[in-house]
């Protein structure tokens, strides 16, 4: 009787342990399958995303050239220096060249923090942003490289958020920078005065400092006279 | 003698005192918590003539040593909440952005390199200037537009219905305008105007109180909203949440939301000619 119900229970044991053994094996091997899938996905991301990078500086390196070989042929053409003077303050206003001053660079960071609540910031509050600094003045007004020109819309996709159809939403670095040439003095004054105060009730940390800027070119299309 | 089984459980006390009820193990309750450990085995009174042989002992003790490794792997390579799958990958909308500025990096340079080739062909290059010009200035806004499109009214209710409400529930804001002026130009509108001003480039438009400013004139109620494009793209665009909303506050509060789809062509009219006193153009960049 005694010996039966020890056979019984050992055998309970054994059969227990033999699956736990079998489990955790499957379990290691599943594990370890997984993390070898994770790190090659992420390493393949990872040298896309650096070729595409070297792309980037070598299409930058040939615009430079291009723009430079323009210059030269207008000036061997013989363009009369009074109508490339109207053509750069045309091509000011529509954004489609790169431009330059004094101005301010106002970094935004809208990241969770530990010690305080955040409410991020919307497409509504990067509207009203640019709707601010075009109120005092600027000239030209850039949000994470994405020039605001007049056919310019911030829309939010999924969860990025699309300026002139380009994803600005970064996942590095500092969330916002936005660029404004203009007025020093105003463009500060309107911008901490109008929206800097409520931005950073929301616990949004914004700070805004006067630099000499460039500001780059709208790479998008215009649809104005195309048709209709 | 210990072991590492702990029992959390209602149902695994019950089992617990029935094998140690029978076997002779017993297990402790550690303290407050339902936590059981087993203690120790007792041999049963009854049967003291047969204690446990010592390589019985040993292959208990081997056992649990076995089960207890095994748990410390388990519990190590699952770690305590399970498998974690959710890794945040952070590259790949950096990669969607850095291939889309690109796209557009070399459709500029595809423009310029035309343009190169134009001068080398020896066309002439004021001509070529004045062309470019021309575009210039109509991207600038700087032409008046004409063409099929829709118009959008809206305005201040008549009359504050219920003076229990916020009072700006019967306004329109500058908000509005700029969200239905996003919202035309995501949908493709060839030109914009908010009563006779043109949106360009450098257009605000701002709430100063009574008045809401756009290109530095004060424009009051009613807000006329005109925009050339596709008229279905157009339509299409407004379909958003603030559209419906505005068609709440049209019920509630008697503010005016209206669309119209002229048949007649609509006329956008030139923008200001703009001066620069800060910004240069930046050369061969």
């Amino acid at each position: 009787m005694r010996k039966k119900v020890l056979a019984v229970s050992v055998t309970c044991v054994a059969i227990a342990l033999g699956f736990l053994i079998s489990l955790s094996i499957q379990t290691q091997k599943d594990v370890e399958a997984l993390d070898l899938l994770q790190s090659q996905r992420l390493s393949s991301v990872k040298n896309l995303l650096v070729a595409a990078q070297a792309d980037g500086t070598r299409l930058k390196e040939e615009h430079n050239n291009l723009m430079l070989q323009l210059d030269q042929a207008r000036n061997q053409g013989g363009t009369s220096p009074e109508l490339q003077a109207q053509l750069d303050h045309y091509q000011m206003m529509d954004g489609t060249t790169a431009v330059q001053g004094p101005g301010i660079m106002i970094t935004i960071d809208d990241r969770q923090q530990d010690h305080k609540t955040v409410f991020p910031l919307t497409t509504d509050d990067l509207m009203a942003i640019s709707n601010i600094l075009k109120f005092a003045g600027a000239e030209a007004i850039s949000i994470n490289g994405q020039r605001i020109v007049a056919p310019t819309a911030i829309v939010m996709s999924g969860s990025t958020k699309l300026i002139n159809q380009v994803p600005i939403t970064r996942t590095e670095g500092m969330p916002y920078e936005i660029l404004a040439i203009g007025d020093q003095d105003q463009l500060v004054d309107y911008f901490s005065k109008l929206e800097a105060t409520g931005l950073k009730q929301s616990g949004i940390s914004v700070s805004i400092v006067r630099k000499t800027l460039q500001i780059p070119s709208y790479k998008g299309s215009y649809s104005v006279g195309k048709g209709s | 003698m210990w072991c590492p089984f702990a029992y959390t459980n209602r149902k695994y006390k019950l089992w617990a005192d029935s094998i140690s009820a029978t076997s002779g193990f017993r297990f402790r309750k550690l303290g407050e918590s339902r936590v059981f450990f087993i203690v120790q085995y007792k041999q049963l009174k009854e049967g003291a003539g047969m204690p446990w042989s010592k390589k019985g002992k040993l292959l208990i003790a081997m056992a649990s040593g076995i089960v207890g490794f095994i748990f410390v792997i388990l519990l190590k390579s699952t770690g305590v909440q399970g498998v974690q799958t959710v890794r945040a990958d952070t590259s790949i909308p950096s990669l969607v952005q850095t291939e889309q500025e690109n796209q557009l990096m070399a459709n500029d340079n595809e423009k310029l390199r035309q343009e190169l080739s134009q001068y080398k062909e020896g066309q002439n290059a004021n001509l070529l200037a004045n062309q470019q010009l021309l575009k210039a200035q109509i991207n600038a806004g700087l032409n008046e537009v004409k063409g099929s499109g829709i118009r959008i009214t809206l305005d201040d209710a008549q009359t504050f219905s219920n003076t229990n409400n916020d009072p700006n529930y019967y306004l329109i804001h500058e908000e509005y305008i700029r969200q239905i002026v996003n919202w035309l130009w995501n949908g493709g509108a060839e030109a914009i105007a908010v009563n006779g001003q043109r949106i360009t480039s450098t257009t605000e438009i701002f709430c100063s109180g009574s008045y809401i400013q756009i290109n530095g004139t004060r424009q009051m109620a009613p807000y006329i909203i005109e925009a050339v494009g596709d008229v279905h793209n157009l339509q299409s665009a407004l379909k958003f949440y603030f559209w419906d909303r505005l068609g709440e506050y049209q019920q509630q509060y008697g503010i005016t939301r209206r669309l119209e789809v002229p048949t007649e062509t609509i006329t956008i009219p030139a923008g200001q000619l703009k001066k620069f006193k800060y910004a240069e153009p930046v050369k061969g960049g």
